[in-house]
């Protein structure tokens, strides 16, 4: 049987990226967060209230790893573009059986893997160690949705950083800086409010990051749907706006670093 | 049936100067046909545009009959070992599975495949090993005989056997023939003038972007091969008068310990000339040959 073009290239891009590097990268680090930062501030924080609702800091920061997750899976897709230039397999892949679009859906779809994978685990997990989740329908679907979208923002960004980067250190040095700012002025870790410092407001909004961490925690911790709808159907215009960019700037990659 | 036509063949990278400049040759079907030039010449990017990586700016160009416009069918019937070295990140037993997978290969068939090449590549030892842990030479070794992997029509060869060592890369010019015999189209490239003459039925030599001559090995040698040195073993050292009558041919002379050493342009035609004029000095000649001008006499002939 023939597997699809982008199926065959979605394997190659697993196969490549299931290194020992990549899974501490992908697992390690969010279940480092997950349990070390979810206990331990869990006695300087005892609950988290949020439409009367009380939670408990573990609880409140599990969606928000759960977005790193996604945020994390999107470098796989970028990275692998980077790495295919540098070495010439982007060349030899488009001098065989693959067109351009085929090889870009390759990518889209192992970060979606990646994203699928790692969500299921850090799940697993913190039911092993929490011992509850929280579902309803509605909620799960939102949830899926957003980390879905989430993955095809992250993977975007990490795409047109890849394209507009020549040099590896540059390449380096943006993702890790960008890995720690999205991180840490997103909504991952706590929440934001009206004492949140108006600036810190701003750029927190501006991050997607809180979207794909807000929408997951009130339909999967709190199971509540309010603001879900605005605030996702904000996550799907930046979706699409920088997919686009993405999509424009992937057209002009001309074969050659 | 050609597996290659192309027409007056233009690429410009900068609306200015052309990379490759309006060049026409074909290649048959079956047939090994070696591109040669200086760096820079365009025999890549000529690859390039043939294996549609790039368009062309202008001209014709027909892949196994297909328009060059049809990439897609035409790249499911060829085979590109790119000048660059590429390489998933990974060992090379891993890289020649993955290829076989994105080839669509056959598990039995790679399995059996990737045997052979593993030992007729010598790679056996450093199978197991991250394709970064190799050196330049065994990464090109990986690079080529991942290619072999997979069915095709044709293959394009840019420098392939940059970094090998002449064992390896004897068997990979034998292992290219054997299956040029079974009826694979190859276009090849090299800087290794010897390696063209082993290899191939036809030759083309480009400069500047444009095809400068074509014909096989023995045609180029035979009519571009500029000087060729006739060596002849006398019973002593030719005397003044000797040398200034040979001199008057317009020939080179170099004479020592009894041997003469002529070198000329066009030496074939005024060979019998010399015997004369040497005899009719009263030397005998012990031993006569001449050295056949080689590719390389002509590349350097051609192209400077």
């Amino acid at each position: 049987m023939k597997l699809p073009d982008s199926l065959r290239l979605t394997i190659r891009n697993f196969k490549v990226n299931s290194d020992p590097g990549t899974i501490m990268f992908m697992l390690g680090l969010p279940t480092l967060y997950l349990l070390v930062l979810g206990f331990m501030y869990q006695s300087l924080i005892p609950a988290v209230t949020f439409n009367n609702i009380n939670v408990s800091y573990t609880d409140f920061l599990m969606p928000g790893i759960m977005a790193m997750e996604v945020m994390t899976a999107g470098t796989v897709g970028g990275s692998m573009l980077w790495s295919d230039r540098r070495f010439f397999m982007f060349e030899q892949l488009l001098v065989g059986p693959f067109n351009r679009l085929s090889y870009l859906f390759g990518l889209i779809l192992v970060s979606l893997i990646f994203s699928i994978i790692g969500n299921a685990i850090m799940l697993v997990i913190f039911y092993l160690f929490v011992g509850k989740l929280i579902f309803t329908t509605v909620g799960l679907i939102y949830s899926i949705l957003t980390l879905f979208i989430g993955t095809i923002i992250f993977t975007s960004i990490y795409l047109i950083i890849s394209i507009k980067t020549k040099k590896m250190q540059t390449y380096n040095t943006i993702t890790i800086v960008l890995f720690f700012v999205v991180d840490f002025t997103s909504s991952a870790f706590y929440p934001i409010t009206d004492k949140t410092p108006y600036g810190l407001r701003l750029i927190s909004y501006a991050n997607p990051l809180t979207y794909i961490t807000n929408i997951t925690r009130n339909t999967l911790v709190f199971s509540s749907l309010s603001g879900v709808l605005s605030e996702f159907l904000v996550l799907t215009i930046a979706t699409v706006i920088v997919f686009g960019v993405a999509l424009k700037l992937y057209d002009g990659v001309k074969p050659g670093m | 049936m050609d597996a290659i036509s192309v027409n007056n063949l233009r690429k410009t990278y900068d609306n200015k100067k052309y990379a490759v400049d309006d060049i026409s040759f074909n290649v048959k079907s079956g047939e090994i046909y070696g591109l040669l030039g200086k760096n820079g010449a365009g025999k890549s990017t000529t690859i390039k545009i043939l294996s549609t990586l790039i368009k062309k700016t202008s001209g014709n160009v027909k892949i196994l009959g297909l328009d060059i416009n049809n990439s897609m069918d035409i790249r499911k019937r060829i085979g590109v070992v790119q000048q660059d070295l590429s390489f998933d990140l990974t060992s090379v037993e891993r890289n020649f599975k993955i290829y076989g997978l994105l080839w669509n290969v056959k598990k039995e068939l790679l399995k059996s495949r990737m045997e052979e090449l593993m030992e007729i590549f010598d790679l056996n030892k450093v199978r197991k090993n991250n394709i970064m842990d190799l050196s330049g030479g065994q990464k090109k070794r990986v690079q080529v005989a991942r290619e072999f992997l997979h069915d095709m029509d044709l293959l394009f060869l840019d420098e392939p056997t940059v970094g090998m060592d002449p064992i390896v890369r004897r068997k990979l010019l034998d292992y290219i023939k054997m299956r040029a015999k079974n009826g694979l189209t190859v276009l090849f490239t090299t800087h290794i003038m010897e390696e063209a003459d082993y290899l191939c039925d036809r030759i083309g030599i480009i400069n500047s972007g444009k095809m400068i001559i074509e014909g096989n090995s023995g045609y180029l040698k035979e009519n571009f091969g500029g000087y060729k040195t006739l060596k002849l073993d006398l019973n002593g050292d030719i005397d003044d008068l000797t040398k200034n009558e040979l001199i008057s041919m317009n020939v080179n002379l170099k004479n020592e310990n009894n041997k003469l050493l002529i070198t000329a342009k066009n030496i074939d035609n005024i060979i019998p000339e010399i015997i004369k004029t040497v005899e009719k000095h009263g030397y005998n000649i012990i031993k006569l040959n001449m050295d056949q001008s080689s590719l390389e006499d002509v590349f350097f002939e051609v192209v400077n």
